[in-house]
């Protein structure tokens, strides 16, 4: 059973456990409430609140998601009650002193953090913006300010925006949730970067994801794991065409469910693997859907719902749901729409994935075949202003008044100022503009025959408070046109050592001297008429004189070729 | 004393309609819109008798009229979905030809791949409803290598049929075509494939008839028709063909069963340009009036070069 309780006007949820106390306070925003120039902020203002609590030992954490984020602790009544109340502190007071600190810390945290197939996906979905966010670094860190950062806590970490939920016995003594006053925070629309679905995205990992949206329900759960099981076979068992297997199902907060599915690929066996999953989605979608399957899924869930810690261990995700306004429901209720789950319901879940399926590709496969539409990766049109031929090929940059074009022989990109959700700027002039539609727009004024004026054109374009300043880039790092490489290639060119100079100097001339003779002598024997016993011994000749001359020619040649190498 | 001279032979039938009675009944009955007829006459046929159908009513006069509206009207249908798939990629291969890819226009491409992706959406549907059925697995392992989904793909799905039926002809001729060097293969994959058919088949089966088909397509890489031939004349080729011969059309079990009319064809030829003309000679006698196109197209038209080979081969190596 879980209880509901209240501490100080914050719904609180409280049920035993067998273990130590857990306890966890969560609100209702995330990087889905951020927008791509201020994306971070969520995460940093999480650090800065743990950030005065980390010299004690203490088991806890805080986790920032698209739509939650959650300080949350294990250990003694007492220090629970001192961790909860403290956070509820900075939050009301935040303490910026570290602020600077903090944001390198997430800045290490994002560079080392590896990088997952699956990261991409909400960027395709949803694009540069809302649920689409968590694809991105962290580009709002520089420009936040302490005032920012207030302003960010006063706005969603209310105590209408909260609920505390404990694994324990009660309420610890002292715990105080002081915490301003505020509203409670809908989930954000989910925006969609697809005009149509189902649709696919090539990416260079070896590795086919799915990831479908579906209304929530109990089958829903249900399908990701038979589906889990039928790629599983498909895949693995029969064909050994992949290793890693996996499925998820998350509810997104609005009434629908992110349903995801991964399989990896061998080098060469990705085209199959393809194939194979697109396969088995079919299967899905056609019906044929295994009761034994149906069976296993159902008491794998039955299990978790089973054990004595099973209303503890849902804590997190009810809470979720009371912030969120969806239904919560007892053990008993989850067991009794468990064992109503049919056949039917699942082939009902699988139309579903399909019609609203993203799908990853591998590099150097497509899905167009088995009627998924390629996500767009161009726009449909260009804005006019100023033409700025590219210097290597015929692309041109259109920079105008409205927003900038990259117009190539078969493509366009166009991000418009009213719709970039963020501009990249670097000290030696580079400029990268990102659309709400996730579509790039990279310019380098060393490819571009670009003048200051149009630099101008566009940041005077995009709004101040999208435009993230990156520091200086090396040398290395800045692309250079085929004309300034082949320049600098030339002058970094080794010189040649004296001896080689005199050798070629020295065969030159060698080759030149009886070169010379031996042409004269072929031009002379072929108009002078000379005596039959001298032809033969003076052919001889031409022939040796030949033979030499190439001889002595050949290390002219063979160095000057290797030099060009 | 006057010699009797025999008869000169009737010219060669290639169509298959005069080898299969079932493949002039199924025609009729397209003809005639009796969708019935037509479905009951493809049960009756064992798989490979299924996949011949489906491929020849596909690719026949009144198919495009025909087939879309029985496949409307029983979509769950695996016969009516693999016609129509068959149909569509057959169409589109009439549109791309045979020929060379960079002999094939955009536009043509365009359209070729516009057809398969079509077929391939009807046969992803089949193959998922009926993972049993061969003729739209040998369907699709054809629209895998006309959308070029990869070799591994093709033999994935070659892997799906093979589950039900490991010794299925025509999806092998099939793969076996994506597996030559000109569909992103290679001479070791085409043959490694083709013996493995040939060695898990039963004695007397047809499959053995793959090893030829791995060495036709070899001399015909040749630069000229004279190296082609004196690759297949080499030591080592010859013992492979007799082999593949033995196993088959040389073997007492080997029935006049679905296909037979091709495999001999093929080997007729590869006996030709070998110049064995007498064994030539025995397979075009067994054929009687019958024969396949089989790679005799690459000649020029195939009835006037079938003719003209088994001439030849009844010329040097005596009419049996």
């Amino acid at each position: 059973m879980i209880q509901h309780l209240e501490t100080d006007g914050v719904p609180t949820l409280l049920a035993p456990t067998g273990g130590p106390m857990r306890a966890g306070l969560t609100f209702r925003v995330g990087t889905a409430d951020e927008t791509l120039a201020r994306h971070g902020i969520t995460h940093l203002l999480e650090h800065l609140v743990l950030a005065p609590l980390g010299s004690a030992d203490y088991h806890f954490n805080g986790a920032t998601g698209p739509t939650f984020t959650t300080f949350h602790m294990q250990g003694s009544a007492p220090d629970i009650a001192t961790f909860i109340t403290s956070v509820c502190a900075n939050l009301t007071d935040l303490p910026t002193g570290r602020l600077e600190v903090e944001k390198d810390i997430l800045r290490t945290e994002w560079s080392s953090r590896g990088s997952a197939a699956i990261d991409d996906i909400p960027l395709w979905r949803h694009g540069a913006r809302d649920h689409g966010l968590s694809s991105y670094p962290e580009w709002g860190l520089a420009r936040l300010t302490a005032e920012d950062l207030r302003q960010w806590a006063a706005r969603w970490f209310t105590r209408e925006n909260a609920v505390l939920w404990i694994a324990g016995d009660r309420v610890p003594e002292g715990l105080r949730l002081e915490l301003p006053t505020g509203t409670r925070q809908p989930v954000p629309t989910a925006s969609s970067a697809l005009p149509t679905t189902p649709a696919y995205f090539v990416h260079g990992s070896r590795a086919v994801i799915l990831d479908a949206v579906v209304r929530r329900r109990t089958a829903a759960g249900i399908f990701a794991e038979v589906l889990e099981r039928e790629l599983f076979r498909a895949l693995r068992q029969d064909a050994g065409l992949s290793y890693t297997i996996s499925s998820g199902y998350e509810p997104r907060g609005d009434g629908q469910a992110h349903l995801r599915a991964l399989a990896d690929a061998l080098a060469e066996k990705q085209d199959a693997v393809l194939g194979g999953f697109i396969d088995v989605l079919a299967k899905l979608r056609v019906g044929r859907i295994e009761q034994s399957d149906l069976d296993a899924a159902v008491a794998k869930r039955i299990d978790v719902y089973s054990t004595a810690e099973a209303d503890a261990a849902r804590l997190p995700a009810y809470a979720l749901n009371l912030l969120t306004g969806e239904p919560n429901h007892t053990i008993d209720e989850h067991l009794a729409l468990l064992k109503a789950v049919t056949l039917a319901d699942l082939h009902e879940v699988a139309h579903e994935t399909y019609a609203s399926a993203l799908l990853m590709v591998p590099e150097g496969t497509r899905a167009d075949w088995a009627g998924f539409t390629a996500a767009p990766t161009s726009s449909q049109s260009s804005v006019s202003g100023t033409t700025y031929h590219a210097r290597d090929d015929n692309s041109r940059l259109l920079v105008g008044t409205e927003g900038v074009s990259l117009v190539r022989p078969n493509s366009i990109l166009t991000v418009t100022y009213a719709d970039c959700a963020a501009m990249l700027a670097w000290p030696d002039g580079a400029r990268q503009l990102i659309g709400h539609d996730a579509l790039v727009l990279h310019i380098e004024p060393t490819l571009f025959d670009l003048r200051p004026a149009a630099t101008n054109v566009i940041d005077s374009g995009v709004p101040a408070d999208r435009q993230i300043m990156l520091p200086p880039r090396s040398p290395e790092e800045i692309p250079q046109s085929g004309a300034v490489r082949q320049a600098h290639e030339h002058l970094n060119r080794p010189k040649r050592p004296g001896w080689e100079t005199l050798l070629i100097t020295i065969s030159g001339l060698a080759a030149l001297v009886v070169g010379g003779f031996t042409l004269l002598l072929t031009i002379g024997l072929l108009i002078e008429p000379t005596a039959e016993e001298d032809v033969a011994v003076l052919w001889g000749a031409v022939v040796v004189g030949w033979l030499l001359t190439v001889i002595l020619a050949l290390p002219v040649v063979l160095l000057t070729r290797g030099r060009r190498r | 004393m006057i010699l009797a001279m025999p008869a000169p032979p009737a010219p060669p039938v290639l169509d298959a309609a005069a080898a299969y009675p079932q493949v002039a009944a199924a025609r009729g009955a397209l003809a005639a819109g009796d969708w019935p007829a037509l479905r009951t006459l493809v049960e009756d046929q064992d798989a490979h008798g299924r996949t011949t159908l489906v491929s020849e009513i596909g690719g026949a006069p009144h198919a495009e009229a025909f087939l879309p509206k029985a496949f409307a009207e029983q979509p769950d249908d695996p016969v009516a979905a693999a016609m129509l798939g068959a149909h569509l990629i057959i169409a589109g291969w009439r549109i791309r030809t045979g020929s060379r890819a960079q002999d094939v226009s955009r536009e043509q491409f365009v359209q070729f791949f516009d057809h398969l992706r079509r077929a391939e959406q009807i046969l992803i549907e089949a193959t998922a409803r009926h993972p049993q059925d061969a003729a739209a697995w040998t369907q699709r392992v054809t629209s895998a290598r006309g959308l070029e989904l990869g070799q591994s793909e093709a033999r994935r799905r070659y892997d799906r049929l093979a589950a039900g039926h490991p010794h299925h002809l025509p999806a092998q001729s099939s793969l076996l075509q994506q597996l030559c060097p000109k569909w992103s293969g290679s001479w070791e994959k085409a043959y490694a494939f083709a013996w493995e058919c040939a060695d898990a088949a039963p004695a007397g089966a047809p499959n053995a008839v793959l090893i030829v088909e791995a060495h036709l397509e070899q001399a015909f890489d040749h630069d000229s028709l004279a190296a082609g031939r004196a690759f297949l004349r080499t030591p080592q080729v010859r013992s492979a063909i007799h082999d593949a011969a033995q196993r088959s059309v040389w073997h007492r079990e080997f029935r006049h069963d679905w296909g037979w009319v091709e495999v001999r064809s093929t080997f007729a030829l590869a006996f030709c340009l070998m110049h064995e003309w007498t064994s030539a000679a025995q397979q075009f006698a067994a054929l009687g009036d019958l024969g396949a196109e089989s790679m005799f197209g690459y000649f020029g038209d195939p009835a006037e070069e079938f003719q003209r080979f088994r001439k030849k081969a009844y010329a040097k190596g005596g009419r049996p």
